[in-house]
């Protein structure tokens, strides 16, 4: 509309990039969008092997994101109408536990055993949603009585025992790939023709691209498009909005808001069904014990997505994005091979970035987002102090726990075995004090580089953000000497946050100047 | 008023009586998990234990594997019955000790089964040495793979000492053995999802790892699961596991799995509440009783199959 209305914002290229950015960010996807973004790159950079950004890559993390992804879909629908749904990963872990039971102990043919599971999860969705609809519980309190009712369940009645084995059919459902018979019948040799020729292609490119287009992935994205197009089009999507928002409100406007708060609660249960079903196409075998803390995980890909958990706002394809960015968190700082310990510091920081990102976005103010790149920039100091400064302080603690160590012993006070691996000979003494002044130095020029960029998160002109940006490339000159090369990638960041930072009220007086002449 | 307090006493003196004429002790058992495969078979050999003492005991689990604070409540509960002694088997070896302080204070004997705890005196700890066994399969491994192939090892919850002793053994072991293969880590907290997609991950960036050695069974069938979703056929990339569980058993025998140092398990349930139960009856107990391995290879898997009872 905007390009008709206004040609000259048809013809600016410059203006054309603010109109795209401002719509970007208006999407409520695009926060966790970014978060995927920067981890990839941050990934790809420390990763050795296969580029991180490749297909098939991508599709594992897509095949690995399927399950937890279609339960967090039905968790989305649940949080925009203000309610929660705890229970998800018990109904999981049973669905998949007694699916996997009746299909190899029963003899329950496959698609028998599939309809038992979704008809479960309908149905503790229905026992869910009635006591919430109807009764008037807290959903939080239904659910968490729920979330131990149907683990309990689950292991009662399968004794909490593995299935040996599942039907292949079930194979449809996670690791099936389309392609594989293809393949096979052109290593036979049975094909002719265009499809010899589609078969020969196939099998080239099988380890770098087919061998993970598998059914996982394919059925996560259509349950997303599906849901998607219901929720935008029907009345039903429209209702779930409106409760979340307002439920007396849309009570009085004549919807019917228990039904609908019924129905959300059977599809949110019916989801984690369905999920059940793609867990056991890539699982060895159906176990009750599966599931465990999905909700949590479901709940954090739907927040990380931008949707409220008071209810009323909220998107799908920032769930799609969340879950992504949660299963990618997993796969890039394995294949990064980085610390368990640190894993987890790391994912718990990229979930808050992430928050944070969508935080600022919602805001639309650009001294928030202007802060926020402030924020970057005394982040990214801080990362780069943090390589001469962790050894400095590892060194000082060492002989400072030696030193006390021998103070209580002097003292005649009896150490314990680990307080005795404490002590340090020598030369370990010596070691750790070269190490300690060797690194003073850079350490105390990257201090104040945080410290000064810490002051411009709070106050700031343009020139002053210029004048830093310049001080963090050429703060790299003396660190290279130094022999911190490690830190050059963290303080070009810095630099290229602190210089968006001087442009950012620019860009959004422009974005408004447009948006007024759009509309 | 008279006649209910004769009663009350009439009713206490019963129940005196009926716990002197069976003179049971109450052998408190604190399980890490009751779902876990190679879990079940510990406990089955804790209530064997029980049944051959003739002691009555109280088996609970924590909530969900892995949850400390539950299974402190349990364990300051038992304390509070007066349970005669308390077998337990830690979630986390630091955290559970202050509460086994208080326990073995009030005089009450503890004995700890397969994990040990850190930072406090116990009765007894019952448990396969995890980190010579370890060190076994780091070598075993070893010989599976030529010098300088990669492999993959999935490692279990690093802040227990069960997680640690299985790691670094492996680890010494095979770096000694083979020191120029390089060992990618999974890291898992004993989770066979985390195992199955830290697998695939690797697997799918990487054609040349040889092998995936796996901390604990669970670990294996996640390994396994995941070369069947990359397409791999048995015996493609070598499986290599740890616990000897019914699944990776049978696993091997289809050519998936090459060599797998089984524990004792059902020996670490009943040696476990068999020292419980003696140490209440105030007999002296063994400080450290190991409960030993058995190594299973594709010849000797038969053998392991009669001696734990997989049909």
């Amino acid at each position: 509309m905007a390009d008709v209305s206004n040609p000259q914002a048809k013809n600016n290229l410059q203006d054309r990039i603010v109109l795209g950015l401002v719509k970007f960010f208006k999407a409520e996807w695009s926060g966790a969008f970014l978060a995927i973004l920067i981890l990839g790159i941050a990934i790809e950079l420390a990763s050795s092997g296969r580029p991180f950004f490749h297909p098939s890559n991508l599709m594992t993390i897509l095949n690995n994101s399927a399950a937890i992804g279609i339960v967090a879909g039905g968790m989305t629908l649940v949080i925009i109408t203000a309610g929660i749904d705890l229970s998800v990963g018990s109904v999981m872990g049973m669905t998949a536990a007694l699916t996997g039971y009746v299909a190899s102990f029963w003899g329950f043919p496959p698609y028998l055993a599939i309809m038992t599971g979704l008809g479960i999860g309908l149905a503790i969705g229905a026992f869910n949603g009635s006591l919430v609809a109807y009764f008037g519980m807290p959903a939080f309190i239904v659910t968490l009585a729920g979330l131990s009712i149907w683990r309990g369940t689950g292991h009662l009645s399968t004794g909490a025992q593995a299935t040996p084995k599942l039907p292949e059919t079930f194979d449809y459902f996670g690791r099936y790939n389309p392609f594989a018979g293809l393949r096979d019948a052109y290593k036979e040799g049975t094909l002719t023709g265009v499809w010899e020729r589609i078969g020969a292609f196939v099998d080239d490119n099988w380890i770098n691209f087919f061998r993970t287009f598998q059914m996982s992935m394919l059925i996560f994205i259509g349950f997303f498009i599906l849901l998607t197009i219901i929720i935008a089009n029907t009345r039903y999507g429209r209702w779930v909005y409106a409760i979340g928002s307002n439920e007396p409100g849309a009570r009085q406007a004549g919807i019917n808001t228990p039904r609908y708060t019924l129905i959300t609660y059977m599809f949110c249960s019916f989801s984690a069904a369905l999920g059940a079903l793609l867990f056991l196409g890539r699982a060895p075998y159906a176990k009750s014990d599966y599931g465990q803390m999905w909700e949590l995980d479901a709940i954090a890909a739907v927040v990380i997505g931008g949707t409220s958990l008071f209810g009323g706002r909220g998107s799908l394809w920032g769930t799609f994005m969340g879950v992504i960015l949660l299963k990618l968190i997993n796969n890039g700082l394995t294949l990064a091979q980085l610390d368990t310990f640190w894993q987890m510091v790391v994912t718990g920081l990229i979930i808050l970035v992430a928050v944070g990102l969508d935080i600022v976005r919602q805001s639309g103010n650009p001294e928030s987002v202007r802060k926020l790149l402030g924020a970057i920039a005394a982040v990214m100091a801080f990362l780069a102090l943090m390589t001469p400064g962790a050894i400095f302080l590892r060194a000082k603690i060492a002989v400072l726990e030696h030193n006390a160590s021998v103070d209580l012993r002097e003292a005649g006070t009896q150490l314990a075995a680990g307080q005795n691996a404490r002590l340090l000979s020598p030369d370990e003494i010596s070691q750790f004090q070269t190490a300690a002044s060797s690194n003073l130095l850079a350490m105390l020029l990257l201090l104040a580089l945080v410290i000064a960029a810490c002051f411009v998160v709070l106050r700031t002109s343009r020139s002053i953000s210029f004048i830093l940006a310049a001080a963090f490339i050429a703060m790299i000159i003396p660190l290279v000497l130094l022999g911190y090369q490690i830190t050059v990638p963290f303080l070009v960041l810095g630099a290229a946050a602190l210089l968006g930072s001087a442009f950012v009220h620019a860009l959004f007086a422009k974005a408004r100047t447009l948006d007024v002449n759009a509309a | 008023m008279k006649l209910n307090l004769k009663f009350a006493g009439v009713a206490v003196a019963a129940l005196l009586a009926g716990s002197a004429a069976s003179a049971q002790d109450v052998i408190g058992y604190i399980t890490k998990s009751a779902t876990n495969a190679g879990w079940m078979m510990i406990n089955q050999g804790a209530a064997d234990a029980a049944a051959e003492e003739g002691v009555n005991l109280v088996s609970v689990g924590p909530a969900f594997q892995g949850d400390l604070s539950s299974q402190l409540e349990v364990f300051e509960n038992l304390v509070a019955q007066g349970a005669a002694a308390i077998a337990v088997a830690p979630v986390d070896s630091a955290g559970i000790a202050p509460a086994v302080n208080d326990a073995m204070g009030a005089g009450i004997p503890v004995v700890a089964i397969d994990t040990g705890v850190a930072g406090a005196e116990v009765t007894s700890f019952v448990a396969t040495d995890n980190y010579a066994v370890a060190k076994v399969q780091g070598a075993v491994a070893a010989t599976l793979v030529e010098d300088g192939q990669p492999i993959i090892y999935v490692t279990g919850n690093q802040a227990q000492s069960t997680g640690q002793e299985r790691r670094n053994g492996f680890m010494e072991a095979f770096a000694a053995a083979r020191p120029n293969s390089e060992i990618l880590e999974v890291p898992t907290e004993w989770n066979s999802q985390e195992a199955q997609e830290g697998v695939e991950a690797i697997l799918n960036s990487r054609q040349d790892i040889a092998m995936v050695a796996n901390a604990w069974d669970g670990g294996t069938m996640g390994a396994k699961a995941a070369l069947e979703n990359l397409g791999y056929g048995a015996g493609d990339v070598k499986l290599v596991g740890f616990d000897g569980a019914g699944d990776a058993i049978a696993a091997m025998d289809e050519g998936w799995v090459h060599a797998n140092t089984a524990q004792m398990l059902y020996q670490m349930g009943f040696q476990g509440v068999k020292a419980a139960a003696a140490a209440a009856r105030g007999e002296d107990v063994s400080a450290r009783i190991d409960t030993g391995f058995f190594l299973v290879t594709p010849t000797t898997s038969g053998v392991y199959k009669d001696m734990v009872g997989i049909e």
